[in-house]
């Protein structure tokens, strides 16, 4: 299977993409941002997306 | 009409509608990131996904047609947010951008190069080919941001959170049996993987790419590989 490949013209060359630029600038609190506390219960956990 | 041809148009059509919905989506979230995120190339890589994808509506429409099932797209459908309300703004973006591009357009990218590893029509392999060169950059603007997001920000936040969006992509009878009129090798010609393989696509793709492109941005996966293993029966 193609997996191996996958991984590594996606998720290395989305890294490589995203490192092509200036890096992002953290919000002041973003690195000390707590879990939200009712992250992952299933009325406040979200959704997902539909695909092929 | 053959079973296998019903339900490649059924699924066309269906993906026609993906394809709209993706192409709002990445309008949305490219001003949303350029918003805190000005010097990041995803918000350009969105606004051409966008426009990949309202190209890739039209073909999958198109096809869906040819196959049977005319489709009638509304011009700017509604959708509902993803993200738990819970979320700041940019966490929100995030989510979705992991939801939308790293799980999703990654599992369309699987599917894809499954597809045309095998023997499509001709027709249907035109499109299949014109959409997975489109594909790549759409998975790949995904691991990007969430890249970019873990150099600058609280990520783990969204280890939790991805059985939500694993619940919300995949269809409901993934892990069940086929329909008994499932013909295989007519719906791979038809560019439709039988549920078998797209079980296995789908389990693979997440084992190898998605749970370890996770892991490696600083979102622990193992959440996710405990919902999977209760959803696919393994525990």
């Amino acid at each position: 299977m193609h997996f191996k490949k996958l991984f590594q013209v996606l998720v290395l060359g989305g890294a490589v993409v995203g490192a092509g630029a200036g890096c992002s600038q953290a919000n002041a609190q973003d690195k000390t941002k707590k879990p939200p506390v009712d992250a992952g219960t299933q009325t406040q956990a979200g959704g997902g997306v539909k695909g092929w | 009409m053959t079973a296998a041809r019903r339900t490649a148009a059924e699924a066309w059509a269906f993906r026609a509608r993906v394809e709209q919905e993706a192409a709002l989506r990445f309008d949305r979230l490219a001003a949303v990131v350029a918003g805190f995120d000005p010097g990041s190339p995803v918000p350009a890589m969105m606004r051409r996904a966008a426009e990949d994808e309202r190209r890739h509506t039209e073909l999958c429409a198109r096809l869906a047609g040819s196959l049977g099932c005319p489709v009638a797209l509304e011009p700017m459908p509604e959708y509902p947010p993803i993200a738990p309300p819970s979320l700041d703004a940019r966490q929100a973006a995030l989510y979705e951008v992991v939801a939308a591009c790293c799980i999703t357009e990654t599992e369309s990218m699987a599917t894809l190069t499954t597809l045309l590893g095998g023997e499509p029509d001709p027709e249907v392999r035109e499109v299949l080919h014109s959409i997975s060169r489109d594909e790549v950059l759409h998975s790949r603007m995904g691991w990007a941001h969430l890249s970019r997001e873990s150099s600058s920000a609280e990520v783990a936040f969204l280890a939790p959170l991805v059985p939500a969006m694993l619940a919300g992509t995949i269809d409901e009878g993934l892990f069940g049996l086929p329909p008994p009129e499932e013909d295989p090798e007519g719906l791979l010609r038809l560019g439709v993987l039988p549920l078998a393989q797209k079980r296995e696509v789908f389990l693979g793709t997440l084992e190898q790419v998605v749970f370890p492109g996770l892991e490696r941005f600083g979102v622990d996966p193992e959440a996710a590989r405990q919902w999977l293993a209760h959803a696919a029966g393994l525990s």
